[in-house]
């Protein structure tokens, strides 16, 4: 009966019997992934922390890495890849396809499989029993309410008949016209199937693995073994990486001009998590090395610590090229605030702190390099694979086009897969050692070592007549920009810009400054530091209205910017400013759910209810900085149509609202698309997912490309510029041909009989788009952004005063998107944007060695959520393609201030630093009590 | 992982006669607890005995005017008696409160007893339910009321060769509630945990059980408390005093999930609020 080391385990997976010979403690997750080729089912923390990896045993939901094999003997098992059969999706996949359940999907098998394991008890369940089901996985995307909708649905007898039409949309293949409607995720089938490729589910076979050793300390030196003592030890291992072995240049960073952060720390660390060397063999020994088998001696520095701590100048710089720690500065000067504020009738002012937010994505970083001749190919989870490409090159010092990026599907950004990550160490490995090499980051790894949002120390001050129009705001934030540059100064300078809020405000003056602290990398986070300076300026907004004794939402209509009105840069808005629309939208619902509060309270003696409101505007692109997106679109002989999108989707649906504008552009049904997403070999540059730019930059682009072509067939076919387009796809040698029809008849073009491009197309567009902006002068006055999108959410909360504890009941967020391409989608992206900022507002602080785990850095369940109701307003935006804009930073700025808002109208009382967690809203009620 | 042995026995009988012969032998029961703790290295045993396949562990059942139930029962299976749910609702609910049904569908009551951690959500109810732990090994048994078996965080009576077998539950007198105060509404711990039980005659409290979670080293009874509500009727006066009483008699810590101060206050209102439902 003894056992050692390893046992055989029999069990029924998906149907199929298997026995296996394992470590009976060897996790299920592990099995699955790595013993059965079965990756599918997704880890996101390995410790019971997030539910990626939910599995069915014997009917029951289960988390796979807490499941141990000698466990399973006997069960059966059912995972993702089993949910389907002979390749017919079940109910429950279809609903989540229809509904728009899946985002990134790095979430969505263990979704589906904690779903089924309720369906299969409850076919017909109800809400509670939904949200009692789903509440051991955690989605970063979707703000979980789609996903609750489609379980709904799929435990509804009526879906059942709707499905044939999901399954076969012919509906969708006639419909000429895609932008606007809610066409289905282009990669959804295999989010919802579990074979979309994540960066942790492939790598060749023989790859080696690499594991970064990291500094346990915020600042220190030290020294380290000599690496071939410690390859002697262990014979598995391959080859310990140092700085040294960084061919080109030791130090990225996302500027041209500053590259601060070492890919392997020399003799020096700045923050705990620092990479200081890289171990590569086979997986266990790279795992098994210990600190002390490096011999790695420490000599702890005292670090510099926050906002006083940067600035107190006690201790040596953080970084020596920075004496006063002040990295960056932003500054913005619109007529003389002082004289303003003297002039005003009213003037308010507080002050402000927030603290570090983790991006908190599902998908850990993940990827492997190999060498390819005289190149590199790496494979990663990434935001940005033209700019990885050319950091990489940089590192290795080669030339950039000696380097292939090849995205997986992202399992979530949000900003912090902007930054390098993995990708120099793997470059270096493979390209050192000439065999693949691959890593995944833990959890804890992922969360000490990449960036955050950063914590700032803001004050601000506003004014207005006694009418009730704003006269001047002030402000001046401190922004903890950590250890090295990230992007820090582009937060520095996005933040002066915005940080008046969607209003008209004669008078502005900001400053801003980002400070190094030995603390974890800030970086981009949705917003750039946008949603941190909107709860002061929304703050003010609430106290002034209190002052003048205005309705707040009436008093932000009055003050929202308008077409024709000139923002703090003093850039007129000509076009597409739906602020006044979005605020108006919200009214109903604001007028009654404020007197439902109200109704409410004076029943109740411990428990409040308050609703509150905020607003956003936010610039699409880069801040003055030209920002190209270039689409390509092709046809083949047998008339297969590709769109080359080099504008990655993690989950926010360029992929398919790319096919939609460019489908709509050319004149063909966008069903007919087919695509390849952000492979620098493949694809041209479209920029970086970030700034809210894709729909708006790349999305014109691949508009123009769409017209390109459009304009190359028309021509070839002397037709006219109305003509419609078919085309007909065939795999036959007879090839595809395109139908070209106009008033005077119609024309045949035999795609075969056209010489093919390298990459066998045989017609092509393309589309390049820079949005215009201007430089800033010094005193930030200029156009840095070609549009803005607008909006407001208003949030009812409970507040339960005895305790401390917050509920957000419902939410309400109108947005002006200029022209909704695809509502299922910016529904998605606004329901998942006012999940993280509800996270932000009550329970989200990343504290260095504290919560570097899931199980204490606490983000919103799906029994966090409120109802939430969308409204989409289209003011459309000329330049954008058929008058889009972006919304991906928007959904989540208004969030947090109507929260707070909310609470300070429920209680009496405004809290001054973020998350408002049940002890500090519990501390700031009893003080004010005493007073 | 460092390499061990695994023991899959199917009878409490082989589990003793193991764990007399390799006495550090660690149990696993559904190991939510100790494959972590074996991750990260906080565990390392060398011998590894699974209670998965032991049926004397497993079940609820009446006997002798007492309950008894199998360490083995998984949380899961708690919220799913009809049994549990008919004579102890507050337990069920301790049990449905825990983390999320994956954890739930693994972890046994036993593991949450033993893994004996201040803030297990089972632990309190249990104690103001009067639980009796059932230890068994190869030199014998003995009962050992619930309120003695916690020596601090994560250590218990048990001693080498003995396990845990089962819950002795007497007949409950009165209701009994418990709170978990969790800012996070699924997969979140106690920052405090309460449960109380009243016994009460014509509006008097005949007994009185209070028993808090995540207050100091182990779940403990706050017995002063106790003291003070028994032989009283029930007053909105009385109640708060109680709440501040068992807020004098806990000793939390600070982390990150609240400051002791805070904790103290929770403790407080939890107690009141938990008496005013019992009203
Ligand atoms: C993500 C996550 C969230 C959690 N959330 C909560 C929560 O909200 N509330 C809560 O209370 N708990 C929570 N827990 C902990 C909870 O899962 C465990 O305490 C569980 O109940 C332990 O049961 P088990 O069967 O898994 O124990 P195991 O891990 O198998 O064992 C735990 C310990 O008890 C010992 N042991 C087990 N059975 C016996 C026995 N019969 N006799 C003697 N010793 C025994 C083992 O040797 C081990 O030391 C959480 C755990 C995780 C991973
Ligand atoms: S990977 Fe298993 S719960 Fe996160
Ligand atoms: S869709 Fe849920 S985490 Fe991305």
């Amino acid at each position: 009966m003894s056992i050692t080391e390893k046992t055989s385990v029999s069990f029924t997976l998906n149907g199929t019997h298997h026995t296996i010979t394992v470590n009976p403690l060897r996790r299920f997750s592990d099995i699955l992934r790595e013993d059965l080729g079965l990756t599918g089912t997704k880890v996101g923390c390995d410790a019971g922390d997030c539910g990626a990896c939910t599995i069915q045993v014997d009917g029951k939901q289960r988390y796979a890495c807490l499941t141990a094999a000698a466990q399973l003997k006997g069960c059966n098992v059912r995972t993702v890849e089993g949910l389907s059969s002979n390749g017919n999706l079940s109910t429950l996949q279809l609903a989540f396809l229809d509904e728009g359940a899946a985002q990134c999907g790095i979430c969505t098998p263990g979704m589906l499989m904690a779903a089924q394991s309720l369906l299969d008890q409850t076919p017909n369940p109800s809400e509670p029993q939904v949200l009692d089901a789903l509440g051991g996985v955690l989605c970063r995307c979707t703000g979980y309410t789609k996903i609750v909708q489609a379980v709904l649905k799929a435990g509804q007898s009526s879906f059942s008949q709707t499905i044939t039409e999901i399954e076969n949309p012919s509906s969708e293949i006639n419909r000429q016209k895609s932008v606007g409607t809610r066409m289905l995720k282009v990669d959804g089938y295999k989010k919802i199937t579990g074979e979309e490729i994540f960066g942790a589910d492939n790598a060749p076979e023989n790859s080696l693995w690499l594991r970064a050793v990291r500094s346990p300390h915020a600042r220190a030196t030290f020294t380290h073994a000599d690496p071939e003592t410690v390859l002697k030890k262990f014979p598995g291992l391959v080859r310990v990486l140092t700085a040294d072995d960084v061919p080109g240049n030791n130090g990225f960073g996302i500027y041209p001009h500053i590259k601060d952060q070492p890919v392997l720390a020399k003799n020096h660390v700045r923050f705990r998590g620092e990479a200081v060397l890289a171990l590569v063999g086979d997986r266990e020994s790279v795992e098994s090395v210990t600190e002390d088998d490096l011999g790695l001696k420490w000599e702890v520095l005292e670090a510099v610590r926050g906002w006083k701590g940067a600035l107190s100048g006690k201790l040596e710089p953080v970084q020596s090229e920075v004496p006063d720690n002040v990295l960056a500065r932003g500054f913005l000067k619109k007529n003389d605030v002082e004289m303003a504020f003297s002039e005003s009738d009213i003037v308010v002012e507080g002050k402000w702190t927030t603290s570090a937010v983790e991006h908190g994505y599902i998908e850990p970083e993940a990827g492997y390099a190999r060498k390819v001749g005289q190149r590199l190919e790496i494979f990663v989870c990434t935001q940005t694979p033209y700019m990885d490409r050319d950091e990489v090159a940089q590192v290795m010092g080669l030339e950039p086009k000696q380097i292939r990026i090849i995205p997986s599907a992202v399992g979530g950004g949000f900003g912090g897969k902007l930054d390098l990550s993995l990708q120099p160490l793997v470059a270096i490995a493979a390209w050192i050692l000439e065999r693949p090499v691959r890593c995944i980051y833990t959890r804890p790894e992922s969360l000490a070592s990449t960036t955050k949002r950063h914590p700032v120390s803001m004050s601000a001050k506003a004014g207005c007549n006694r009418d009730g129009k704003l006269t001047a705001f002030e402000y001046h934030g401190d922004f903890n920009t950590g250890a090295y540059a990230s992007w820090g100064p582009t937060v520095a300078d996005r933040v002066p810009i915005h940080c008046s809020g969607p209003y008209l405000v004669p008078s502005v003056l900001a400053k801003t400054r980002a400070l190094l602290t030995n603390e974890s990398p800030s970086g981009a986070f949705r917003g750039f530091g946008v949603p941190q300076g909107s709860i002061a300026s929304e703050a003010l907004m609430d106290d002034l209205a209190e002052k003048t004794e205005i309705d707040p939402l009436e008093f932000r209509i009055r003050n929202a910017l308008r077409k024709g009105d000139r923002t703090a840069t003093s850039q007129l808005l000509e076009n597409s400013v739906g602020q006044v629309e979005c605020l108006e939208a919200l009214q109903s619902h604001w007028q009654i759910w404020r007197k439902e509060a109200g109704v409410f309270n004076q029943n109740s003696t411990h428990k409040k209810r308050g609703v509150g409101c905020g607003s956003v505007w936010y610039g699409c692109g880069n801040t003055s900085l030209s920002n190209p997106s270039t689409m390509q679109v092709g046809i083949n002989a047998d008339g297969k149509i590709t769109l080359y999108n080099g504008a990655m989707d993690i989950g926010q649906g360029a992929n398919t609202i790319m096919i939609q504008i460019c489908a709509d552009a050319l004149g063909l049904p966008a069903t007919q698309f087919e695509y390849v997403m952000g492979d620098t070999d493949l694809t041209a540059d479209a920029g970086k997912t970030s700034a809210s730019r894709q729909a708006f930059v790349s999305g014109k682009a691949a508009q123009l490309a769409g017209e390109n072509l459009r304009a190359k067939i028309i021509l070839l076919a002397e037709a006219a510029e109305n003509a419609t387009l078919c085309l007909e796809q065939t795999d036959s040698s007879s090839g595809g041909k395109l139908i070209v029809a106009d008033k005077t008849g119609s024309q045949e073009i035999i795609l075969a009989d056209i010489l093919p491009l390298a990459n066998g197309d045989v017609l092509t567009g393309e589309g390049t788009f820079d949005p215009p902006t201007t430089p800033l002068d010094e005193n930030g006055q200029g156009s840095p952004y070609a549009t803005y999108g607008f909006g407001a959410h208003i949030a009812e909360v409970e507040v339960d005063t005895l305790l401390g504890t917050t509920k957000v009941l419902r939410l309400a967020a109108a947005h002006d998107v200029g022209k909704a391409i695809n509502p299922t989608q910016l529904e998605g992206q606004i329901q998942g944007g006012i999940a993280q900022g509800l996270g932000m507002a009550l329970m989200e602080e990343y504290i260095q060695g504290v919560s570097e785990n899931l199980h204490d850095y606490l983000m919103p369940t799906v029994g966090d959520m409120p109802e939430i109701k969308v409204i989409l307003i289209e003011d459309q935006e000329p330049l954008g393609p058929f008058g889009a804009k972006g919304i991906g930073e928007h959904a989540l700025i208004p969030t947090a201030p109507a929260i707070l808002g909310a609470i300070k109208q429920a209680t009496g009382v405004s809290i001054n630093h973020l998350p408002v967690t049940p002890d500090r809203l519990y501390t700031a009620l009893r003080e004010a009590e005493n007073k | 992982m460092k390499p061990f042995e695994h023991f899959a026995p199917d009878s409490v009988g082989e589990v003793l006669d193991l764990l007399q012969s390799i006495p550090k032998a660690k149990l696993i029961a559904g190991g939510t607890d100790l494959l972590l703790q074996m991750k990260q290295g906080s565990a390392q045993p060398d011998t590894v005995i699974s209670l998965k396949n032991v049926e004397e562990l497993r079940g609820f059942a009446t006997r002798k005017a007492r309950f008894r139930l199998g360490a083995g029962m998984t949380l899961r299976g708690i919220t799913r008696s009809p049994e549990l749910k008919k004579h102890f609702p507050g337990l069920v609910y301790a049990a449905s409160v825990v983390a999320s049904e994956q954890i739930r569908s693994l972890a046994t009551v036993g593991g949450n007893i033993c893994n004996a951690s201040p803030s297990a959500d089972l632990i309190p109810p249990l104690l103001a339910l009067d639980a009796v732990a059932h230890i068994v090994s190869r030199d014998g048994q003995r009962d050992i009321p619930l309120a003695d078996f916690f020596k601090g965080p994560g250590k218990t009576i048990l001693k080498s060769g003995e396990i845990l077998l089962s819950l002795f539950l007497p007949q409950p007198s009165g209701n009994m509630f418990y709170s978990k105060h969790a800012p996070r509404q699924f997969m979140d711990l106690a920052v405090v945990g309460v449960a109380v039980r009243l016994q009460k005659n014509q509006g008097m409290v005949r007994e009185a059980r209070v028993a808090l979670g995540a207050v100091g080293p182990t779940p403990l009874r706050a017995k002063k408390t106790e003291a003070l509500l028994t032989g009283k009727t029930l007053t909105p006066k009385l109640m708060l005093e109680a709440g501040e009483m068992a807020a004098d008699e806990c000793s939390p810590i600070d982390d990150i999930r609240g400051s002791a101060w805070y904790r103290k206050r929770m403790i407080k209102i939890h107690v009141r609020r938990n008496l005013e439902a019992l009203l």
